[in-house]
């Protein structure tokens, strides 16, 4: 497991149509230790998918570093596995097949990556979808299937961006108590990008707050877990961290 | 009953049979309507056969063409040069239209011609395709090839295009090189276009094909009709155009239609209509 360290990290798009630069991404620095699950939440334009986009290669970034165990990283890579908030599941692919895939690149043979993959689908619960097809599949079941792909594939960094704002509020919590639950039993490495403060707080050890481009701060979650939404609403020290994210999420 | 105690189960595949069925029945229906309009209307007017034939006639001709052989020699011809024309056009299309889906550079450069070679598709080239190939054999599947190249290349471009820029950051972030990206996500992408291409392609190569052999050739389905016009055997030249038309639909329908829904309708990528 790797350490990723932002320095300075700076994105500056040019906008055709305004034939001028927008500064989404001003300076912001972080690390993310080994095994942390870290929420990233701010509003809407404040360069959250912008951040995630370049630690994941999708696009390059104008200023600073993005080091993985001290070393730049340059364009997409497996150790860094992404969950989209579209899914982008193979549609050609068979539920097993598309969790199967990132160890299929790895050059796995047949027999042993359908193993990885039935592994990973049980941890999910959805050993019983394996032969079916994606849009066959309910738009949580997509998504866990998102989720499992990225982790059937080892990566150093889990990348999610608001990977549950697609799907109906009952079923998100149920994704949401889930993905602690796997967090707990794998201890990957994740930073999830969100807009939605309970939701930050919820999944983390750590919550980075940010406004218009740049780090506002950064508060420690040291809420027990397994976490569950029946326990945690009513659960004080959740409610005053949540209660002081949002005041900083709404100032921001 | 064991049969209607069967019939009970909801097997999907049961339903999907009794569904084409009753679409087939809807289909023939009118068809069939339009046989009883012209068994009644040719002998009630006293037509003359030099104008239009007899159902009669005609079935005497199709009887006659089985017998000797010939409908085969030229059913067996066109489907020859219309299937060597098809794959080469498949072969060489796929891999240009994935290339000017991947560069914008290529594509810019070659839309305009397409766009420009799309309406010339077929037909048109057969004058000069003879005499780049002689009359027969080469000629024709020329034509044939030219008319499916242009639509399935242009298809394969849109279709590459079409593939959200999401899946194939996913495939990136999973490890795929260029070499995966293409055969993992670009060819399956593009299959739904790629498939409607090959489609409207053979449409307009089954039409060119027929032009083709009236003029290129000695044998074939358009040669066919081409010649008995010269003998006034409308019968013949009805009951060609008939083979013409049914071979086509079984064409589309016994092979372009389950591709289509073996693959594509299954992954949910287009509705089937
Ligand atoms: N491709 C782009 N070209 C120009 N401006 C962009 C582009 N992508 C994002 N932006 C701008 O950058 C800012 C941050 O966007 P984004 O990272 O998507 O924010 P968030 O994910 O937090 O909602 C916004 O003002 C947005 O309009
Ligand atoms: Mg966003």
């Amino acid at each position: 497991m790797k350490t990723l360290s932002l320095r300075n990290l700076g994105k500056t798009y040019f906008d055709p149509y305004a034939g001028a630069h927008v500064t989404a991404v001003h300076d912001v620095s972080l690390d993310v230790e080994p095994g942390e699950f870290v929420s990233v939440v701010g509003p809407s334009g404040c360069g959250k998918t912008t951040i995630l986009n370049m630690i994941a290669g999708f696009i390059p970034h104008s200023n600073g570093e993005i080091l993985l165990d001290g070393k730049p990283v340059h364009g997409p890579g497996p150790e860094r596995g992404v969950v989209f908030q579209s899914f982008a599941l193979f549609p050609w692919k068979t539920v097993l097949d598309n969790v199967g895939f990132g160890p299929k690149m790895r050059g796995v043979p047949k027999a042993e990556r359908d193993r990885i993959a039935r592994e990973y689908l049980a941890l999910a619960g959805l050993s019983h979808a394996a032969n079916r097809y994606p849009a066959e599949l309910s738009g949580g079941m997509q998504q866990r299937v998102g989720v499992v792909r990225a982790l059937a594939n080892n990566p150093d960094v889990l990348l999610m961006d608001e990977p549950f704002a697609s799907v109906d509020a009952q079923t998100r919590m149920t994704l949401q108590e889930e993905l602690t639950r796997i967090w707990q039993e794998r201890k990957p490495t994740v930073i999830f990008i969100t807009h939605d403060v309970p939701e930050a707080v919820f999944l983390a050890n750590r919550v980075v707050v940010l406004s218009k481009g740049r780090v506002l701060e950064q508060i420690d979650v040291d809420l027990p877990r397994p976490r569950v939404w029946d326990e945690l609403v009513k659960d004080d020290k959740f409610k005053q961290l949540s209660a002081r994210v949002l005041q900083m999420v709404r100032t921001a | 009953m064991q049969v209607t105690g069967s019939l009970k189960v909801r097997s999907p595949r049961l339903m999907r049979g009794i569904d084409s069925l009753a679409e087939a029945a809807t289909f023939v229906a009118p068809l069939l309507l339009l046989v009883a309009v012209w068994a009644i209307v040719v002998p009630l007017f006293q037509i003359n056969p030099r104008i239009f034939p007899s159902l009669g006639a005609v079935g005497g001709a199709a009887i006659d063409s089985i017998r000797d052989g010939s409908l085969f020699a030229h059913i067996g011809a066109s489907l020859l040069r219309v299937g060597l024309g098809t794959l080469i056009g498949i072969a060489t299309a796929v891999p240009l239209g994935i290339a000017m889906g991947v560069s914008p550079t290529v594509a810019a450069f070659l839309t305009p011609l397409f766009r420009f070679f799309s309406v010339l598709a077929g037909i048109a080239w057969i004058p000069i395709a003879t005499l780049w190939f002689g009359y027969g054999f080469g000629a024709i599947v020329f034509v044939i090839f030219n008319a499916v190249f242009f639509v399935v290349a242009y298809n394969t471009l849109l279709g590459v295009r079409m593939i959200p820029q999401t899946l194939r950051n996913a495939a990136a972030s999973l490890g795929a090189g260029r070499r995966a990206l293409l055969t993992e996500v670009l060819l399956p992408g593009a299959l739904p276009n790629i498939v409607t291409g090959i489609r409207t392609g053979l449409g307009f190569a089954w039409r060119g094909l027929i032009a083709a052999e009236m003029i290129a050739t000695n044998v074939g389905l358009g040669y066919m009709l081409f010649v008995a016009r010269d003998f006034y055997r409308t019968e013949v030249i009805v009951f060609g155009m008939i083979v013409i038309g049914v071979l086509w639909l079984l064409i589309d329908r016994l092979l372009l239609v389950p591709l289509e829904r073996a693959t594509i309708e299954r992954w949910g990528m287009v509705r089937r209509t």
